[in-house]
């Protein structure tokens, strides 16, 4: 960035705090009372009490979710391990002829050894293995998606991931279809156990992008006419291991 | 307000151009009764709904009650995590710094996701005067951006088109002829918009929630768009109301749960986002750089105001217009400011501050109550609709025809003979319009009720007249009352009379 768009960032910056003091005053005196400083006590913080400790045994939990996100529109299968993950994902491929194939980076995948698999012509590509390649280009050619998700909750039916240097927010959006990988001991019962860890690990530690996946891309916007696959993904795969 | 697609300057004006219409009618009636069943449907399967409504408006009340608190705390963590955060009071304010960004970033192309806020501040405009294209990306919105109008639908944007007039639309932009087949037209919005999303120098977004804790703004939505705009672009501009604060992402569970509910009936939408900063030094995908702009625009007129205060605990979810019997009748752009519905017809008066240029819209309500009843967040709007109704009288804004209309009323109900005199002129009068009993005639006092329906005529004699008759008949009718019924009936007066005291009617 040149230093003049630095500095205008800069005085901009500046600006921004002198206005937030006056603009947060003025809510204070439209409150008709001095403004506070300190931490109010929230008695209604989060879900309803009854909610808290609500919790399906695991076999419920694989169930809910399969069922919530099948009627989103989502395939799932559960599997016994990677290794099955690996014939499942590649049988897809071979069926529906993919040829580009984006992963993100990370042990587990990395154990999946998707690349040793799929036989020439079909190029699985590793989010951000080389730098300065395009990755968001890479993404948007995919064919395939595949993560390893970070969360799922059998309630919503919803898996979530979190993004970071090997783990692109692209990979679970641009590709064609998107095959997200659930280990079991991952899949929650509620968003509330989920978003809860989010709370403690509080600024600083958050990742850029969280993201929680309820099935394929859709719209309603034409005649109520269910689309699917708008712009993200129209064809989602739940994996679930264990 | 040109974009609208109509001129008509008062609701009346526009609800008859949506009256007229036929499709509109039918359509906006199918899809709010699609989502309002989808909605009751969902809350019922989730249970337990009203403590979660109670919950959902506890949370909403507190963090406006503190919201000095809440959104320095939110500023102040945005900042931490890598974010220009701005503060704009007035609309112009907001589209100045916007425009100041896109200018210093040299931007040629900005693509936004669903963003109510972008709307009140006629945003794409203001881009285009400086020569940059703003596209929206949420299919609805696209197709209404490219028929030149505006949201007829907080939820459903272009609730008011069908597939043909949507394949004319995409057509000309395709340079082709599309079928009017909605998995083709998706098809091809879908590729033209990836090139836009590739090709953007600025992505844009509204915001669902703000978490004032750890500085993260969350986006719910289906179409995966407002993630497209979130991740693709270098630059990313997210306008926010300064009332879209929730103090954690423990209080953000109770908004997942009521808001996708009560707004399409789904358990959740497909994309829920928390957006946390710009991209970390070694992502290879998001923003480098990430402003996010607070908008006042009249929202702080309501802090501080009982009567309206609680407007701010609004979540955007669009319930309210499904349930309403009016907004099913005339549609959203009848309305002619960005919010429409219930909540349009208490917010546009009420976040413009000038009560009496929009005072018509709160009277295209029957304050039956539904909006209130659908609201996940419990907002009175059927009472804040009547507290405006009474400011626009105070304000000697009441309707001149009505109030010279009622003193007439007064006078003619006054007294028995200016009322008699009254009668007969009309029962005189109304020979030359009666038609089979009926006025249908559409000029004249009786126009906005002929229009739509047949105004009786009145009775040749009125009951009054015939009083004198039907008194006669009366009394001779009880005179040749049957003598055993006239002993029974004698009889039990008396009982009652006696058992309490003489009041037959207890």
């Amino acid at each position: 960035m040149p230093d003049t768009e630095r500095s205008w960032l800069a005085e901009m910056e500046s600006r921004s705090l002198a206005k937030q003091e006056a603009f947060i005053n003025g809510i204070a005196a439209k409150l008709q009372r001095p403004r506070v400083l300190d931490k109010p006590a929230h008695p209604f913080r989060g879900a309803p009490d009854f909610w808290q400790t609500f919790e399906w045994p695991v076999t419920e939990r694989i169930e809910r979710f399969t069922e919530n996100f099948r009627s989103a529109g989502g395939h799932v299968s559960r599997l016994p391990d990677l290794d099955a993950a690996r014939s499942f994902i590649a049988g897809k491929a071979a069926e529906m002829e993919a040829r580009h194939i984006l992963r993100q980076d990370g042990p587990e995948l990395e154990a999946l050894n998707l690349e040793g698999c799929l036989p020439e012509p079909v190029r699985v590509a590793v989010w951000n293995r080389e730098p300065g390649d395009n990755w968001k280009e890479r993404a948007a050619e995919a064919d395939f998606g595949v993560v390893y998700a970070d969360y799922a909750a059998a309630y919503t039916g919803s898996i979530t991931v979190l993004s970071d240097a090997g783990k692109g927010r692209s990979v679970s959006l641009l590709p064609t279809v998107l095959m997200a990988i659930v280990p079991v001991e991952r899949l929650k019962t509620r968003l509330g156990e989920i978003l809860g860890d989010f709370d403690r690990s509080g600024t600083g530690a958050l990742p850029a992008g969280i993201h929680f996946i309820s099935g394929p891309s859709r719209s309603a916007d034409i005649e109520n006419d269910l689309t699917i696959g708008v712009h993200g993904p129209g064809i989602v795969y739940a994996l679930i291991i264990g | 307000m040109i974009d609208r697609g109509t001129t008509a300057s008062t609701v009346k004006e526009r609800a008859q151009l949506a009256l007229n219409d036929d499709f509109l009618r039918k359509a906006v009636k199918f899809t709010t009764e699609r989502l309002r069943n989808g909605k009751e449907a969902a809350a019922e399967q989730h249970g337990n709904w009203e403590e979660w409504r109670e919950r959902g408006k506890q949370i909403r009340l507190h963090t406006i009650a503190y919201l000095d608190y809440y959104l320095n705390l939110f500023a102040d963590n945005a900042r931490a995590n890598g974010v220009h955060v701005h503060f704009a009071e007035t609309a112009d304010e907001a589209v100045k710094i916007t425009l100041a960004i896109a200018e210093h970033r040299g931007a040629r192309s900005v693509v936004k996701s669903k963003s109510m806020v972008t709307e009140e501040l006629h945003l794409n405009r203001a881009l285009e005067s400086i020569g940059v294209e703003a596209v929206e990306t949420d299919l609805g919105e696209y197709i209404i951006q490219l028929a030149g109008e505006t949201p007829s639908h907080i939820i459903i944007p272009a609730i008011h088109k069908n597939r043909y007039q949507i394949a004319d639309l995409l057509s000309a932009e395709a340079g082709e002829i599309l079928p009017p087949d909605t998995a083709i037209l998706a098809g091809f919005v879908r590729r033209k918009l990836r090139e836009k999303f590739l090709e953007a120098d600025i992505g844009m977004t509204g915001c669902n929630f703000a978490i004032a804790e750890t500085g993260s703004m969350v986006l719910f939505e289906n179409e995966g768009n407002a993630r497209m705009v979130t991740t693709v672009p270098k630059t990313q501009i997210t306008l926010m109301g300064m009332e879209r604060i929730i103090p954690s992402w423990a209080d953000l569970e109770v908004m997942a749960t009521l808001l996708p509910r009560s707004a399409t009936g789904q358990k959740m939408t497909v994309y829920m986002s928390g957006i946390t900063g710009p991209k970390r030094k070694h992502d290879a995908d998001g923003p480098e750089e990430m402003h996010i702009i607070i908008v006042d625009n009249g929202r702080s007129l309501q802090l501080g105001d009982p009567e309206f205060q609680e407007l701010l605990n609004c979540i955007r979810c669009g319930a309210c217009l499904n349930a309403c019997p009016v907004y099913r009748h005339i549609g959203g752009h009848a309305y002619g400011g960005t919010y429409s519905g219930p909540i349009g017809a208490v917010l546009t008066p009420a976040l413009n501050g000038n009560v009496a240029e929009w005072d018509d819209i709160a009277n295209a309500s029957s304050l039956c109550g539904a909006c209130y009843e659908a609201c996940p967040v419990k907002i009175p709007l059927h009472e804040m609709l009547v507290y405006l109704r009474r400011r626009k009288v105070e304000a000697g804004r009441g309707s001149k025809a009505e109030s010279l209309g009622m003193k007439g009323f007064a006078a003619v109900m006054g007294g028995a003979r200016r009322y008699r005199t009254a009668l007969k002129l009309a029962q005189l009068g109304q020979k030359l319009v009666v038609r089979d009993g009926g006025i249908r005639m559409k000029v004249g006092p009786l126009k906005g009720w002929s229009s739509y329906r047949v105004t009786p005529a009145l009775a040749d004699r009125s009951f009054r007249q015939r009083w004198d008759t039907l008194e006669q008949e009366i009394r001779s009718g009880l005179s040749e009352i049957d003598p055993t019924v006239q002993k029974r009936m004698e009889q039990k007066r008396q009982e009652r009379g006696q058992e309490q005291g003489g009041h037959g009617h207890a």
